[in-house]
């Protein structure tokens, strides 16, 4: 297997492959980053952050894709987070608790593989799915289940790790990885991807203390 | 291509009962007689809805506060009589859970942490449960994970646990989709009006070795996305046609060999309506097909483990059971429905399960000689 393009996104900023692509500007940042972007699709606004800021990481992710063969039927999306859907979970507590009405739009973004369903819609891909709920960011995890998802059958994981819970933690990181392009054993595949994810916290921290000094 | 046929080829992974609790009873054996008698354990609940509406729905009596909490330790209860620590505690054996929503009822704090920390008190295991949260298909692909762990050698043998309970946020949600039947729920059937929530706890065990225990053999299971819709069925059935599609050719077995669907049937209109196209789409229109969303109700993250307990008891007891509520076709494609309960030898058996997010997944049990 190789990872063969990452992204990444928070309030400070969106990157592919290490770039900074945009820099976070708005307390609204999901929407601004669409807004520059220049992404023609109205149905984001419909979307809770968690799917929107998949939807984000993925159209980061374009150009990658274009050279995929059978990319709708042998790409798995594999995603996991820890806080599942808590922040639409909470909205939609509020809709029935506080305005006495449940918000059915609320209600069908209460679930985490949401996003993967929109992400399939987006692309009319038929692959597989699955979303895990982790403690925390598991390399070696994610690993073992691309692994896995090779030995069914399938060519190509769209992965991703995406905390949208309105508190500071919030991030989407993405990566695709690919069976046959030069192949890196699972250890190494492993670290290179804590290695990348550490690498995209750590600028994120930094334009944190930047930005608070300004 | 080696690799595959490694895995296809290898290791055979066995399925066997851990626990199953419904408002229909404590164990398999109070369900297998239930089922028997057709007993459903959908009731009128007085004043459950959002404008206190009196809703049906399976609700488990007599569950202590915390419900989720309480379901989940007599379950794993039940595992731990019937299991040697050295098992539970082996470096080989592994957990997995399918639940939607586990805890909701600590929001806003960490809706899963007990999840994770009542599995640890009372089962003791070497590693970490691995929770898996993929809407109404929780279940069956949390059995096809399982096998992904036996199959690579990861684990000689997997817990899997399935569970939801009800809630007021469940109700209501799915009362907002006006989702819900007025009356139990009727699968398939002309005059279905929707679904009924319920509740249950799930546990089967995965081996790939056999005992001296009943055990089906799993052979494969997929998973596909619609591409439609995040709440609405595909009208084609897309994605169920091609996750059973790619089932099939996983498990080796040909279309004409199976014996009987256990269908995901939530008796909404168009869910039903989906699965009678996809089914008709695959040429298994006529195998005998059930939902048993009329005996438990929809359980969501529990459906497919409990749904997967019941084909097993079928293909155990030899009884093709009754999908309760179904009286009339009311699909635009005429399926195979049991009517009554009948008994048949089942070698190989079809489970289904399609849910929010476009997800649908399949999985093929057989029957051990």
């Amino acid at each position: 297997m190789k990872i063969i393009s990452h992204s990444y996104l928070n309030r400070f900023g969106a990157f592919v492959n290490g770039d900074l692509i945009l820099s976070g500007q708005e307390d609204n940042f999901l929407k601004q980053y669409f807004v520059q972007l220049e992404i023609d699709y109205p149905k984001f606004y419909k979307m809770d952050s968690l799917s929107k800021s998949a939807f984000l990481g993925d159209f980061l992710l374009k150009n990658t894709l274009q050279n995929m063969v059978n990319i709708d039927e042998k790409l798995q999306l594999i995603f996991a987070n820890s806080t599942s859907s808590q922040q639409t979970d909470l909205k939609f507590i509020e809709s029935y608790t506080f305005k006495k009405n449940p918000s059915p739009s609320l209600f069908v973004y209460t679930l985490p593989n949401i996003l993967a369903g929109e992400i399939a819609i987006k692309h009319k891909w038929y692959g597989e799915n699955i979303f895990f709920i982790l403690t925390k960011f598991d390399s070696k995890f994610f690993i073992d289940q691309i692994e896995m998802s090779f030995l069914r059958g399938n060519e190509y994981c769209m992965c991703g790790w995406i905390e949208m819970n309105g508190l500071e933690e919030e991030e989407c990181f993405m990566f695709v990885v690919s069976k046959t392009v030069h192949w890196v054993e699972n250890q190494e595949a492993s670290n290179e991807l804590n290695q990348i994810l550490n690498n995209y916290r750590n600028n994120g921290i930094k334009r944190t203390i930047k930005s608070s000094n300004n | 291509m080696g690799k595959q046929a490694k895995l296809e080829g290898s290791l055979k992974c066995y399925l066997k009962y851990g626990a199953l609790i419904s408002p229909l009873g404590q164990n398999v054996q109070d369900h297998y007689t239930a089922f028997c008698d057709n007993k459903s354990g959908i009731n009128q609940e007085l004043g459950t809805g959002f404008n206190s509406e009196d809703l049906f729905l399976s609700k488990i009596k007599h569950l202590k506060n915390s419900r989720y909490n309480s379901l989940l330790e007599l379950a794993c209860k039940k595992i731990v009589e019937a299991y040697s620590s050295s098992f539970l505690q082996s470096e080989k054996t592994g957990i997995i859970v399918s639940t939607t929503k586990a805890n909701l009822e600590v929001l806003p704090s960490d809706t899963f942490a007990s999840t994770i920390s009542i599995i640890k008190n009372i089962l003791n295991p070497y590693h970490e449960p691995i929770i898996i949260s993929n809407a109404c298909i929780s279940g069956v692909i949390a059995i096809n994970t399982a096998a992904d762990y036996i199959r690579s050698s990861k684990f000689d043998q997997v817990i899997i646990i399935g569970i939801d309970v009800l809630s007021d946020f469940i109700v209501y949600g799915f009362q907002s989709l006006f989702a819900l039947s007025n009356e139990a729920c009727r699968p398939f059937d002309k005059n279905r009006k929707g679904i009924t929530l319920g509740e249950a706890c799930g546990i089967l065990i995965m081996k790939n070795t056999l005992d001296d225990d009943f055990s089906v053999e799993y052979l494969a299971g997929a998973t596909s996305n619609d591409a439609n819709h995040i709440s609405g069925p595909s009208r084609s059935g897309e994605g169920l046609f091609r996750a059973v599609t790619k089932a099939i050719e996983r498990s080796g077995v040909s279309k004409k060999e199976i014996d009987f669907i256990s269908s995901h049937g939530t008796a909404t209109l168009y869910n039903d309506e989906m699965e009678s196209v996809a089914l008709h789409r695959l040429e298994l229109n006529h195998i005998p097909t059930n939902s048993f969303k009329g005996y438990f109700g929809h359980t969501l993250g529990a459906a497919g483990i409990i749904e997967t307990i019941m084909c097993m008891v079928s293909m155990e007891k030899s009884v093709l059971f009754k999908s309760i509520g179904f009286s009339e076709v009311g699909t635009t494609e005429t399926l195979n429905i049991v009517s009554e309960n009948s008994n048949v030898d089942l070698e190989i058996v079809l489970k289904t399960a399609s849910g929010f997010g476009g997800g649908n997944a399949a999985l093929l049990l057989k029957q051990v000689k």
